[in-house]
């Protein structure tokens, strides 16, 4: 393999539902200026950055445009990825290899709480002539995949809603999450219908923040840094849109990135060769069917693992210890970066209350949230 | 307004609230072309590619797997199919509880690989399962403008 490359520096203002008093701009320049401050580099000393986000979603036709002064990338190598936070590190990790420099950055951010008609947008993304003439909701979408994998696998709602009940317990003691809470599995059963079977708190609520993360080569890595989190394996892989001819009994953009991630990272059998993972779990039934895909279940037994407590963080395959998107919220393009942010964490041994014991790799999986078929994976270790 | 200085009423905080219209039309291709010129006929149309054997439905000019040319390659499909998913939705698109919950589907369309996205009418929620044969329900025919909402909505064969 090429040049090896680690994680050097981390940095978020945390997660909440609104953040009134400041500006998304100043949201990415708080986490910049945290990550700056744990690599010990300053903006002159990184080759290239690369930003992450969605026009509709930042309120601008050219967001990318509007990416380079809050990271201090002002007349500085930069592009926008309009993808997960995850492809950004991707980007990021290529521009080492590929010899722009020695030091990298990659960024994400939501400001989901400035959108004042988030529905509307999601349906946006729905095939104009298709689906759009129909007027449903996005969270059809949803309903609909999550009544099929529910056939497919023997999954029950009841198994979704223990998901919910961990991630949001979860997030009580990640101090970045915006939505802990402790409730029953009955409580989300029994919440408001919006898509049969998928009810209100089977949603992951949207929540604001930022993240930035700084990337070494070796050398650098190993000069700046006491615990560099190297990057072995990354994926990303995307099914076709179409509701019409998409895959709706598996996650196969999940699969197909895992596997890719899985093969730079040398790993054969994931669910004993990682300790922890971050998985997207923007709706509960996800969760399942994303470990079912990445071959850490096999098919139909993501659920009864999560029910006998095996998804815990005292379990034996710990899932979304920060809360998970449920917990922490919905960060659209950002859902890879707070997911990348707590698998450092956790191999680095600052995770507080919700640290795992004796972990070397950890898995950080995303999606690109209905009505995409889009996923990213990446796998670190310490 | 200093870094440690915060603020002390939610009142104080200002925003601006913008909008501006965009408004689109989509032409829809030359295989949409040919589904919205049959739909008006009362007939679903795909395209097959023989090299992989699958059927598209809607028609599309090209196979997403082999990459192969399907414009010769348009056929009638029939109208029925199966239930291959369902839910029930409570929420308009704006994200507004509906007064009253519509049943959308995921059909596909027998002797196909392809779905098509839609109501299922003339039942009750509880008695949908997957896999019950359906079919669809057109317009009457001058009402049809080649539209997909020329279907009205598919419905169990009994
Ligand atoms: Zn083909």
């Amino acid at each position: 393999m090429s040049k090896r490359v680690a994680i050097i520096g981390i940095g978020t203002t945390g997660f909440r539902a609104t953040t009134p008093d400041v500006s998304y701009r100043e949201l990415t320049y708080e986490a910049a200026m945290k990550a700056y401050l744990d690599a010990g580099v300053e903006p002159k000393d990184i080759g290239s950055f690369v930003a992450t986000s969605e026009d509709f979603l930042e309120g601008y036709s050219i967001s990318d445009e509007y990416s380079p002064d809050q990271l201090g990338a002002v007349l500085r190598p930069i592009y926008t990825v309009p993808g997960d936070f995850i492809h950004s590190l991707a980007s990021a990790y290529m521009m080492i290899l590929s010899g722009v420099g020695p030091i990298s950055v990659a960024q994400g951010l939501s400001k989901a709480s400035n959108m004042l008609t988030l529905s509307e947008m999601v349906t946006f993304g729905m095939d104009p002539i298709y689906n759009r003439p129909l007027k449903e909701s996005p969270h059809a979408v949803a309903g609909l995949e999550m009544a099929r994998f529910l056939y497919e696998t023997g999954t029950t709602r009841e198994q979704c809603a223990k998901v919910v009940v961990k991630n949001r317990k979860n997030a009580l003691n990640n101090p970045y999450a915006g939505h802990g809470v402790l409730v029953n599995p009955d409580y989300v059963l029994n919440s408001e219908v919006i898509s049969y079977p998928l009810t209100q708190m089977d949603i992951s609520p949207h929540s604001d923040g930022a993240v930035v993360v700084v990337l070494a080569e070796e050398e650098a890595a190993k000069a700046l840094c006491d615990k560099p989190i190297w990057i072995r394996g990354i994926g990303w892989c995307s099914d076709t849109p179409g509701l019409e001819t998409r895959n709706w009994a598996e996650a196969i953009y999940a699969q197909m990135a895992a596997e890719m991630a899985y093969k730079m990272a040398g790993i054969r059998y994931p669910r004993k060769e990682i300790d922890f993972a971050e998985i997207n779990d923007e709706f509960s039934y996800k969760e399942l069917q994303h470990l079912e895909a990445m071959r850490v279940c096999k098919k139909g037994e993501a659920g009864p693992l999560t029910e006998i407590g095996g998804t815990e963080i005292t379990g034996e395959f710990p899932v979304n210890t920060s809360g998970g998107c449920l917990g922490v919220g919905n960060l659209y393009e950002l859902n890879g970066g707070h997911k990348v942010f707590e698998v450092v964490q956790q191999l680095r041994g600052e995770a507080g209350k919700n640290q795992l014991k004796n972990v070397t790799t950890g898995l950080a999986q995303s999606w690109r949230g209905i009505p995409t078929t889009t996923g990213t994976v990446v796998i670190l270790s310490n | 307004m200093a870094l440690i200085e915060r603020f002390q009423k939610t009142t104080d905080i200002g925003y601006w609230q913008g909008q501006i219209p965009l408004n689109y039309i989509y032409t829809v291709g030359r295989a949409g072309e040919k589904f919205f010129r049959e739909i008006i006929n009362g007939k679903i149309f795909g395209a097959k590619c023989e090299a992989c054997n699958i059927t598209y439905v809607p028609a599309k000019i090209f196979c997403e797997k082999c990459f192969a040319r399907l414009e010769d390659k348009y056929l009638d499909v029939g109208t029925k199919g199966k239930v291959y998913t369902f839910t029930q939705c409570y929420e308009t698109y704006e994200g507004i509880r509906k007064e009253k919950p519509s049943i959308v589907t995921v059909i596909q369309i027998d002797g196909t690989q392809g779905f098509l996205v839609h109501w299922l009418g003339e039942i009750d929620f509880e008695k949908v399962s997957i896999g019950m044969p359906v079919e669809a329900v057109f317009k009457a025919k001058k009402d049809r403008e080649g539209s997909i909402l020329d279907i009205k909505y598919f419905k169990p064969i009994k």
